[in-house]
């Protein structure tokens, strides 16, 4: 068979395994991005406590992604859970450092108007700083989740969702019908849909960066979406 | 203490965490309803941190601060703010929101309905002389410095606050901007009599704004509080007097608005005259010039007889730009203008830029001789050299004494 004669055969196969594939990346980033948001905004005052966040995280990312999996077995068994699991674990460190760089280099002559003008830490943090640092924060998210499309793969190895069924498949029987068109596929497949994901995540960017609104914002400043919504509209897509 | 006492700061210090010497040591002063009291000295010396413990961005390490009455620090910081205007310099606008968020973000926090917020907008930014269907939606960054000072201006009068605390607001404009934002300022001020605190480092500034200075030194320590004329005429001592700078009887300028003296006419023309009958007029009339004005009455040119080429039809284009001022300039504004036209003479024109009449060279002497005349005879026994000399029994007065005194 050629690889697109293999292609139209396993179409349905195909389809299917993109879409599992996305989804784990999508949701393990949208976790991700909540949990680093979270810390980075808890750590980022505090020098020693932003220190020992980003070091935690990126320990975190040395661990080899086989090894994470396999741990995660015994106690969680094989399936979605260890995956989606060990991805998301991945996926905050660049978010977190982003959402650490871009909150502190919000001139802090802008940060004190907010204070001098009477905003309180939350509605400062609402509709200042997060507003503000969003660009960066977004930058990590699509960080993660170029990181994580080539991690997920992987997952296929302990019984995980997605692409990396047709290349561990591929690879285990080389030389044999099709094994070559499976790898390749399989490969293929999560860098096209990476691509894809990664376009969706810069028009999302153009969409949502600061000011843009300002038009619709001027008469009606309620409708401007709040950061914790533009955070996991990525997961829409 | 009398009820017309808005601020007052009671032995107030502040020593910044892990630093030895205290930023501000010591201070009293009181600040009345309705004036404009601006703390001026060198840099570092403590002003900002002083300005800023009245709104409780920075708490005091020692010492009582009341407002209208109720001790600060009783009081809830967010709500405290937001009773209290506030422009940092540059305007400290949030880039991502437009002009009019911006401006209405406190009357939002307090609650304001929407359309009682956008009809606020559009009166402040009517108020600061920026066309509210141009800029309100702006954003801060599609805005000139000094319109983006003016929205700042605006924000920190949205929710009409008794109390505008201002640290440099017109830090970083050219000084012609700086000037018609100073007079802008102050005609606001005419109408809205707030209580405000303006922190400068440029004197002249400081004469022009305040009705009463605070020249502070080392450690926001009081060397002199009065009025602008006083501490032109009688430094308190050798630093004040450093700090005046040279020239104080050409600050004194400062102190005269061009509305305060005696106007002269010239004669009107519009472009479309005809050069020989002006030069009619100025041979009959003696004039050293005609003033040539647009339809509106604004004026365009002063034009002499050496300007007119009698061959021609009209006055377009001919003579030299004449030079304007407000009724709210300086004679020191005054003064630049004329010498920068070269012609002894400033057009005066009202707050739309038509004309109102003329302030000649001639008349503006006759006003510094009698304001040096005044000077003097309230100075009795001050030698008129000694204007940079304290008159020594003087220096020993408390500063936080005089301060209170109005
Ligand atoms: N957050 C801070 N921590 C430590 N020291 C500070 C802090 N802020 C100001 N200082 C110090 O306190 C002193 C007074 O500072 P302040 O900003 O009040 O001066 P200023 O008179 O406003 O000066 P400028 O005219 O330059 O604005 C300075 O010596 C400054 O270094
Ligand atoms: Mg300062």
């Amino acid at each position: 068979m050629t690889f697109l004669e293999y292609l139209q055969s396993r179409r349905t196969l195909l389809l299917a395994q993109t879409l599992e594939h996305a989804t784990i990346v999508l949701t393990a980033v949208a976790i991700a991005t909540v949990v680093g948001v979270l810390i980075g905004v808890a750590t980022y005052r505090h020098r020693r406590g932003r220190a020992i966040a980003v070091a935690v995280a990126a320990a975190i990312l040395t661990i080899p992604s086989f090894a994470l999996l396999g741990l995660l077995i015994p106690p969680l068994g094989l399936g979605y859970v260890p995956p989606l699991i060990a991805l998301t674990l991945y996926a905050v460190l660049p978010i977190l450092r982003n959402t650490v760089v871009g909150l502190t280099e919000i001139d802090p002559a802008l940060r004190e108007a907010a204070r001098g003008i009477g905003m309180g830490p939350l509605r400062r943090l609402a509709t200042v700083e997060i507003p503000l640092a969003w660009p960066v924060i977004l930058a990590g998210i699509r960080v993660s989740t170029q990181m994580t499309m080539g991690i997920a793969a992987i997952a296929a190895y302990v019984g995980g969702p997605g692409l990396g069924h047709q290349i561990f498949s591929g690879l285990a029987n080389l030389g044999g019908v099709n094994s070559l068109n499976q790898a390749l596929v399989g490969t293929l497949g999560v860098v096209i849909l990476a691509l894809a994901v990664d376009l969706c995540l810069a028009l999302l960017g153009v969409l949502t960066r600061p000011g843009r609104g300002a038009r619709s914002a001027a008469r009606n400043p309620r409708s401007a979406p709040p950061a914790g919504a533009a955070a996991t509209a990525g997961t829409a897509h | 203490m009398s009820d017309d006492v808005m601020i007052s700061l009671d032995h107030v210090s502040k020593r910044y965490r892990g630093q030895k010497v205290p930023a501000v040591e010591n201070v009293s002063m009181t600040i009345h309803r309705g004036e404009i009291v601006v703390l001026v000295g060198p840099s570092g010396c403590g002003k900002t941190t002083t300005m800023k413990m009245i709104n409780r961005l920075i708490e005091p390490s020692s010492g009582r601060i009341t407002l209208d009455g109720a001790d600060v620090t009783s009081l809830n910081p967010t709500e405290l703010r937001r009773r209290i205007g506030y422009v940092i310099q540059q305007g400290g606008l949030f880039p991502h929101m437009s002009v009019a968020t911006n401006i209405g973000m406190v009357p939002r926090m307090l609650g304001w309905d929407r359309r009682r917020i956008d009809a606020r907008v559009d009166e402040l930014l009517d108020l600061v002389g920026l066309e509210p269907g141009q800029f309100r939606n702006r954003l801060p960054q599609q805005l000139s410095g000094g319109q983006q000072q003016r929205v700042g201006v605006a924000r920190a009068l949205a929710a009409d606050p008794p109390v505008m605390l201002m640290d440099e607001p017109f830090g970083a404009t050219d000084p012609l901007t700086r000037e018609h934002l100073q007079n802008e300022f102050l005609r606001l001020q005419e109408k809205l009599q707030k209580t405000i605190v303006f922190v400068t480092h440029d004197f002249d500034e400081a004469i022009k704004m305040g009705s009463r200075i605070a020249v502070l030194g080392e450690r926001s320590r009081i060397r002199q509080f009065d009025t602008p004329e006083r501490l032109l005429a009688a430094p308190a001592d050798e630093t004040v007097a450093q700090f005046i700078g040279a020239g104080a009887s050409l600050k004194q300028l400062n102190l005269r608005r061009v509305g305060s003296i005696a106007y002269d006419e010239a004669h009107l023309v519009t472009s479309q005259e005809s050069p020989a009958a002006v030069l009619r007029h100025l041979d009959e009339s003696g004039d050293w010039a005609v003033l040539t004005v647009d339809g509106e009455r604004r004026p365009l040119r002063w034009v002499g007889p050496r300007d007119l080429r009698p061959e021609r039809d009209t006055l377009d284009g001919v003579g030299i730009p004449a030079p304007t001022v407000e009724p709210r300039a300086t004679l020191r504004d005054a003064l630049d203008a004329m010498l920068t036209c070269g012609c002894g003479a400033a057009v005066v024109v009202d707050d739309a830029g038509r004309y109102r009449g003329v302030l000649g060279i001639d008349r503006l002497m006759r006003a510094i001789t009698e304001m040096r005349e005044t000077e003097r005879s309230r100075d009795r026994g001050v030698a008129e050299a000694s204007y940079y000399r304290p008159p020594m029994p003087r220096t020993l007065a408390a500063p936080a004494q005089r301060g209170g005194a109005r």
